[in-house]
């Protein structure tokens, strides 16, 4: 097992340089002037060229791209990343907020799904063919054809707009404190947003437990365990569900990350202080510094989704030989 | 049904439409043969037509691809019939709601006979020779509520009074009864709709001969020649008229920005911002010409003088100032929004201008009977015959309402369909390409080839999708034109999506390679090439028209995803996620549903319609559904 782990840690490295030379790349055909976005545009035409050439150089844009990549390389991994224009100050300083939003977010969306699909998958399963299992089909076909923005817009204007439950979008005020009322205010604003995510990653997943659930139940050891005598509620839940959760593990690990690049467009039209906002923000800005961390971000947090996943499915799947 | 459905047991329970709908696409594929009975069905079928078997059992795919073949003909077919001007916006048109009905005259108003109509963005008013008014067409959105009232809702003291004469604004309408008392109603933003307390006092002590309403103002001229305006003139100063003028004003032609004024001594003075509209001719200032009647279309003037000859004047745009030839006397003039209409005297009709809401194309009713009065304004025509019968052309109205714009919705959503639907479908294609690609190459081939692919497929699947689409199509937006950019984002979507389709060939054909026919096939000592041609590739066929089917609907979404955000098709260019790009502000949500609805909807309809057909497609080729 340690080996496998090894293995495959020393595997992520070639896979790390292509995605950082990629984006690097991708950093140098960013249009506009990056020494030109730093600069004080009220600085004096015959102090501007000397200001330029200071910061060119500064910059390290006068060397060659492999230098400058190892530069870059470099600072990325001693934590420096730039300096967004955007905020103007570090990138490091700037996305600890998003980031932090966007985790909070994300971890409301996963225990919700969770509480949804695993119950209503089983059931599914259980009664396949029936109008329980229709009806979820159905739904989880329309929601899977949804664009989040759609969905995201159709609550608006439901709950928040013609209702008025709920605020329409935004970050929660920090006028109230800590206190309770704080963290209610929190609740608030989080609710469409996370609503909003669960409903368009519901689908794939709900769909994935019925299948893998439905495999499970046509196995031969369940037939041996009915035919034991035991109570349904003891073959479904201890016999299949259990082995069916072994391919579910690795899928909602995958979701579990993929949430947090399919965010952009639910965090930017409720106006939710998140990555997935702040990138759009940033691209709209021309902030290449900013893009490109939220970019390595994304790539390392996807990397690390498909390690864990691998990991964890050798781990609960002891048929499985990772060598 | 015919007597091929009934002896098919599928059919027979389905019955309905949807057994004929069923029927038809079977004979569409199959040909019109006999159906065979279950103990014949036994025979061997090829694998394609188990496949299409199968799939027509499914009461959903065919809901599927009946509803996508729909979409489809929509846009395509409709595109061909409703050209698009990209260029044209018509703000005064912007954001009215769905409705059909602007030219729907209720039919007492031909029974009373027709005294006077005139028209506002989305509605006609009009005064029946009875003393009746009448308002049809379409609700205009109002945001501040509170201080407007209903456009067809008609104030009692209208009813009770005994109104001589009503003219519509751009969202509001006037009222003027025979006591000289005005009431206004509709949008009241800038107090347009209600009188002034000093113009109170004034009606009160003179006689109000002329009421005008336009773009948020309004205007009472009375009959000793003196012009009052009030509501919003900050922006355009119309309400500026000299001093010497005033006394001496018989007439008034009011656009939105302007105001032409016809004095007593037959000369033309104007008012508002300075524009072509503002240039009168000389012989028309000094008093060479005696003007006796003016109108006004937006930004240009038409003047008929005491000789019957007429003077235009104003801006050219959409040839106003090119009159056409003279039919005989003319005896009315009407101003459109972008164009004029002459009445001669011998109940011909001469009409030139923009044409974008049909103003140009007259009803085939007008020319067979005369034409005793006519009524334009904004974009409705009405022509009143001599036998009190009404013809109406202009805008009908927008069946999807508008946006910011004016612009009409339908118009850009079938457009809008066309590109999404073809940006989709290329995106798919490109991704199919580059999957079957590795996919092929890394299966067939193995040892290093392989690794090094795969290797390189896990590091564009590390790449999360959204993020990086969003990046690459802002990096290349600013140095493509609009139509390259298109193209770019077909191949953003494109070969940012192929990892996953290029893995599940490459395992289909390791898998495929190991079964016992392809060992057979060896032994036979069929040739590799054909060995991969003929037995490997038509099995992994299947696998391939399901993820392009369910692909599909994935990059229809991720298009409209990015064209939302505003990284992908570019504005005027329509598409449907670019349609809800300005839509995302609260005030749009709530007042402006029709704005993102309506285009969200046809998004979700045409994924859901790709997304039913792709799972009747995986279930029809799953080989455990063939079992008895």
């Amino acid at each position: 097992m340690l080996r496998y782990i090894i293995r495959r840690t020393l595997s992520l490295i070639p896979v790390l340089i292509l995605i950082t030379i990629m984006l690097f790349a991708l950093l140098k055909v960013m249009p506009g002037d990056p020494v030109r976005m730093m600069l004080n545009p009220g600085l004096k035409a015959e102090h501007y060229k000397a200001a330029y050439e200071a910061m060119h150089t500064k910059l390290g844009l006068d060397k060659s791209y492999p230098q400058q990549y190892m530069r870059w390389i470099g600072n990325t991994l001693q934590g420096e990343l730039g300096w967004s224009t955007l905020y103007n100050r570090p990138v490091k300083d700037a996305i600890k907020e998003p980031i932090k939003n966007t985790i909070i977010l994300n971890i409301f969306v996963i225990i919700l799904e969770l509480a949804i699909t695993l119950p209503v998958g089983i059931k599914m399963a259980v009664k396949r063919g029936k109008p329980y299992d229709n009806a979820w089909q159905v739904f989880s076909l329309i929601t899977y054809s949804m664009p989040s923005f759609f969905v995201a817009l159709s609550l608006i204007f439901t709950i928040a707009i013609k209702l008025k439950w709920l605020p329409p979008g935004g970050m929660p005020l920090t006028v109230h404190g800590k206190g309770v009322a704080y963290y209610l205010s929190w609740l608030r604003y989080m609710a469409l947003p996370v609503l909003t995510l669960t409903i368009i990653s519901l689908a794939g997943t709900i769909r994935y437990v019925r299948n893998a659930m439905i495999d499970a139940l046509t196995q031969d050891y369940i037939r041996t365990a009915r035919s034991k005598g035991l109570a349904e509620k003891v073959v479904i839940y201890s016999h299949a569900f259990r082995n069916a959760l072994i391919p579910v593990s690795t899928i909602i690990i995958g979701t579990i990350f993929s949430l947090f690049s399919g965010a952009a467009i639910t965090e930017t039209v409720f106006a939710w202080n998140g990555i997935g906002h702040v990138l759009v923000k940033g691209l709209s800005n021309r902030d290449f510094m900013l893009v490109i961390s939220m970019n390595l971000f994304f790539a390392i947090l996807s990397i690390i989704a498909n390690f864990v996943a691998d990991i964890t499915y050798g781990l609960v799947d002891p048929r499985i030989k990772l060598e | 049904m015919d007597a091929n459905t009934q002896r098919d047991p599928v059919l027979k329970q389905q019955g309905g439409l949807l057994g004929s709908l069923i029927s038809m696409f079977r004979r569409l594929f199959f040909g019109n043969r006999p159906q065979l009975s279950a103990l014949e069905e036994e025979a061997i079928m090829t694998p394609a037509k188990t496949v299409i078997r199968n799939f027509f059992r499914h009461k959903l795919g065919i809901i599927g691809l009946v509803g996508f073949i729909c979409i489809m003909s929509f846009s395509f077919i409709g595109s061909y019939l409703m050209p698009i001007n990209l260029s044209h916006t018509e703000t005064t048109l912007r954001n009215l709601r769905p409705g059909n009905n602007y030219l729907k005259y209720p039919k007492a108003l031909v029974k009373e006979g027709v005294k006077q109509i005139s028209s506002g963005v989305s509605f006609s008013v009009a005064l029946s020779n009875a003393g009746n008014v009448y308002v049809w067409g379409t609700q205009p959105v109002y945001l501040l509520k509170n201080f407007s009232t209903r456009i067809r809702e008609i104030p009692a003291e209208v009813k009770q009074a005994n109104t001589v004469q009503v003219v519509a604004g751009d969202r509001h309408i006037l009222a003027l009864d025979d006591r000289g008392q005005i009431y206004g109603w509709g949008l009241n933003n800038f107090q347009q709709a209600e009188v002034p307390t000093n113009l109170q006092t004034m009606l009160n002590s003179k006689q109000a001969k002329e009421i005008i309403a336009s773009e948020v103002y309004s205007a009472v001229l009375f009959a000793d020649g003196e012009l009052y305006v009030w509501g919003s003139v900050m922006a355009n100063r119309v309400d500026i008229v000299r001093p010497e003028h005033q006394g001496h004003i018989v007439k008034v032609a009011a656009s939105s920005n302007n105001m032409a004024l016809l004095l007593d001594d037959g000369t033309v003075v104007t008012t508002g911002i300075e524009n072509a509209f503002r240039r009168v001719p000389e012989a028309l200032q000094d008093g060479s010409v005696k003007v006796v009647d003016l109108i006004s279309s937006y930004r240009a003037v038409l003047a008929l003088d005491d000789q019957g000859e007429l003077h235009v004047w104003g801006d050219p745009e959409y040839g106003l100032l090119q009159v056409p030839e003279k039919q005989g006397q003319v005896r009315a003039m009407q101003g459109g929004k972008n164009n004029m209409t002459l009445l001669f005297d011998n109940g011909s009709v001469a009409h030139w201008g923009a044409d974008h809401y049909k103003q140009l194309k007259l009803p085939p009713s007008l020319g067979k009977k005369p034409v005793e009065r006519i009524f334009c304004s904004m974009f409705q025509n009405y022509a009143v015959h001599e036998d009190g019968t009404i013809s109406a052309w202009g805008n009908k109205g927008f069946p999807f309402g508008t946006d910011e714009q004016g612009r009409d919705l339908l118009t850009r959503i079938i457009h809008g369909g066309r590109i999404s639907l073809t940006v989709g479908a290329i995106a798919v294609v490109i991704e199919v390409v580059i999957a079957l690609f590795f996919g092929m190459t890394a299966g067939f081939f193995g040892g290093w080839i392989d690794n090094l692919l795969m290797r390189f497929t896990d590091v564009v699947i590390a790449v999360p999708f959204l993020p990086l689409a969003i990046t690459l199509s802002a990096v290349v937006a600013g140095r493509v034109s609009e139509m390259h950019r298109i193209y770019m984002i077909m191949v953003i979507i494109g070969v940012l999506s192929w990892p996953g389709l290029a893995r599940l060939v490459r395992a289909q054909i390791l898998l495929e390679r190991e079964k016992d026919f392809v060992l057979a096939a060896r032994a036979l000592g069929v040739k590799y090439n054909n060995i991969i041609t003929r037995h490997i590739l038509p099995n992994i066929f299947n696998l391939v028209i399901v993820s392009v089917t369910l692909g599909y609907a994935g990059s229809l979404l991720t298009e409209a995803g990015l064209s939302f955000l505003g990284f992908g098709v570019a504005p005027p260019t329509p598409s449907w996620g670019n349609i809800l790009m300005n839509a995302q502000s609260s005030s749009v949500i709530e007042y402006y549903w029709w704005r993102w609805l309506i285009p969200g909807l046809f998004v979700v309809l045409a994924a859901l319609s790709v997304n039913l057909v792709g799972d009747a497609l995986r279930e029809a080729m799953d080989p455990r559904a063939n079992e008895k």
